[in-house]
C-alpha cells in the first residue's frame, strides 16, 4: 500500500497530504506519523492540508488523534492550509478539531510551533 | 450566467481592504441579507488565504440590522476563521443589533467585539505585537 | 420535478468511498453548485459512503440530477442490506467528536444538506436519501 512521506525539519516532522486518502491510508499515516515522533523525538508535527478539498469526520478524528497521541509524546501539533470551503463545511458539521492547532500556513505553522515549544501556549488559534 | 454576475458584482461591492500587514477589514454597509452575507463571509475567508491575515475585522458600524440568520452567519464565518489559524474581530456593533443579539439569544462571548473599527485595529496590532509611536 | 440523470455506483471498498467523493463532486459542478456547496455535498456523502462501507456491509450509491422548474438539484440514494439502525433518533445525535461512539456521521450529513430522508430497521438494511438545491 502506498504511504504518505513524512520529512525531518531540525525538530519537527512535516507532512504534506496531497492525496484524497481512503481509510486504510489515513490510518496508515497516523501509525507511520506517531511511530516517527517517537522514533526521532520530534518536537513538532506539522500537516499541510492544503489540497484537501475536503475534511469529513474521519479525516478530523484522524487529525484529532495525531494530535493527542503527539502531545502524549511531548511533540505539539499544528494543522496548516484548511481551505475556507473546508472551514465552512467543517462548522456546518459542527465538528471542532479538539486539541489541533491551525495555522494559516507552513510558515506561521512553524512560527507556532516554536511559540508552543519556547512555552507560549496562551490558548490562541486553539480549536 | 446571471447568477455568476451577481455574485461577482455583490463580491466587487464589499471589498476586503489591507489595513496592515497581517491584518484584513471587511467594512460591511447597507442591510445585509442571508444570500448576501454568505457571499460576502466566503470571499473574507478566501481573503485571509490570500494575504496570509492573522487578524479579520468585520466592521458593521454601517449596517442597521441584524437578524438571526445573519447573526449566525458571522458567527460561522468567525469560527471558520478560526478553524483556519485566523482570529475575527467584530466591530461597530450598535446598541439596537447588541440588544437584538442578546434577545436573540445569540452567544458572542467566544467572539472579540469593539465598538469601533479603531478600537479594533489598536487590539489587533496589540495581537501581533506591533505598536504605533512617534517619530522622534 | 423530473430527473434528468441518473447513475449506480458500488460501494464495498474504503477506495470506493474516494471514488465516491470524487463522482459527487463532478455532479455537483454539474449542478452549478459553488464551491462550498460543491464541499457540503461532497463531505455528505463521504460520511455516508463511508457508513455503508464499513456499518452497512457494503453497499450502493445512486445518483440522480434534479429539474424542478428552473431549479437544479443532486439527490444521492445511499442502500445497503447490513444490519440496519435501530435508534435512529440517537444516531442522528450521536457525536463523531467522541470516537469511541458508532460516529455514523449522519447527524453532520444531514446538516450539510437541504432534504434528508432515512430508512432503517434491524436486520432490513438502510436507506438513506440526501438532496442538495441550487
Amino acid at each position: 500500500m502506498e504511504s504518505i512521506p513524512i520529512l525531518k525539519m531540525g525538530k519537527s516532522l512535516l507532512v504534506s497530504i496531497q492525496v484524497d486518502m481512503h481509510d486504510r491510508l489515513a490510518m496508515r499515516l497516523q501509525d507511520d506519523l506517531t511511530a516517527r515522533i517517537a522514533q526521532t523525538r520530534a518536537r513538532g508535527v506539522l500537516i499541510d492540508i492544503s489540497a484537501l478539498e475536503v475534511v469529513d469526520s474521519f479525516i478530523g478524528r484522524m487529525l484529532a488523534n495525531i494530535a493527542a497521541m503527539a502531545r502524549i509524546l511531548d511533540a505539539r501539533t499544528v494543522v496548516v492550509g484548511m481551505r475556507p470551503a473546508v472551514a465552512i463545511t467543517l462548522v456546518e458539521l459542527g465538528l471542532s478539531l479538539p486539541g489541533v492547532r491551525t495555522a494559516l500556513n507552513v510558515e506561521k505553522g512553524m512560527e507556532l510551533i516554536a511559540d508552543m515549544q519556547a512555552g507560549g501556549e496562551n490558548g490562541r488559534h486553539q480549536t | 450566467m446571471i447568477a455568476r454576475q451577481q455574485q461577482e458584482m455583490l463580491e466587487l461591492s464589499t471589498p476586503v481592504v489591507q489595513l496592515w500587514d497581517g491584518i484584513v477589514a471587511l467594512p460591511l454597509i447597507g442591510t445585509l441579507d442571508s444570500a448576501r452575507t454568505q457571499i460576502v463571509m466566503e470571499s473574507l475567508l478566501q481573503k485571509i488565504v490570500e494575504t496570509g491575515a492573522g487578524i479579520a475585522v468585520i466592521d458593521i458600524t454601517g449596517v442597521p440590522m441584524v437578524d438571526t440568520l445573519v447573526a449566525q452567519h458571522l458567527l460561522k464565518t468567525v469560527a471558520a476563521a478560526r478553524l483556519m489559524g485566523a482570529e475575527c474581530i467584530i466591530s461597530g456593533i450598535r446598541p439596537q443589533i447588541a440588544q437584538t443579539i442578546v434577545h436573540l439569544g445569540v452567544d458572542l462571548n467566544d467572539v472579540i467585539t469593539k465598538a469601533t473599527l479603531a478600537d479594533a485595529f489598536s487590539i489587533a496590532l496589540q495581537r501581533l505585537g506591533l505598536t504605533v509611536a512617534h517619530r522622534t | 420535478m423530473a430527473v434528468i440523470r441518473h447513475d449506480v455506483r458500488m460501494l464495498r471498498t474504503s477506495e470506493d468511498v474516494v471514488g465516491a467523493r470524487q463522482t459527487v463532486r463532478e455532479w455537483a459542478i454539474a449542478a452549478g453548485f459553488s464551491l462550498v456547496e460543491q464541499t457540503k455535498m461532497v463531505t455528505a456523502a463521504s460520511e455516508l459512503a463511508r457508513n455503508t462501507v464499513h456499518y452497512g456491509g457494503g453497499g450502493t450509491m445512486r445518483l440522480e440530477a434534479l429539474n424542478d422548474g428552473p431549479k437544479r438539484g443532486l439527490r444521492l440514494i445511499f442502500e445497503d442490506q447490513g444490519p440496519g439502525i435501530a435508534d435512529i433518533e440517537r444516531a442522528l445525535q450521536d457525536g463523531f467528536t467522541t470516537g469511541s461512539g458508532l460516529g455514523l456521521g449522519l447527524g453532520g450529513a444531514r446538516r450539510l444538506v437541504n432534504d434528508f430522508d432515512i430508512h432503517s430497521r434491524p436486520g432490513e438494511g438502510t436507506k438513506v436519501s440526501i438532496t442538495r438545491w441550487k
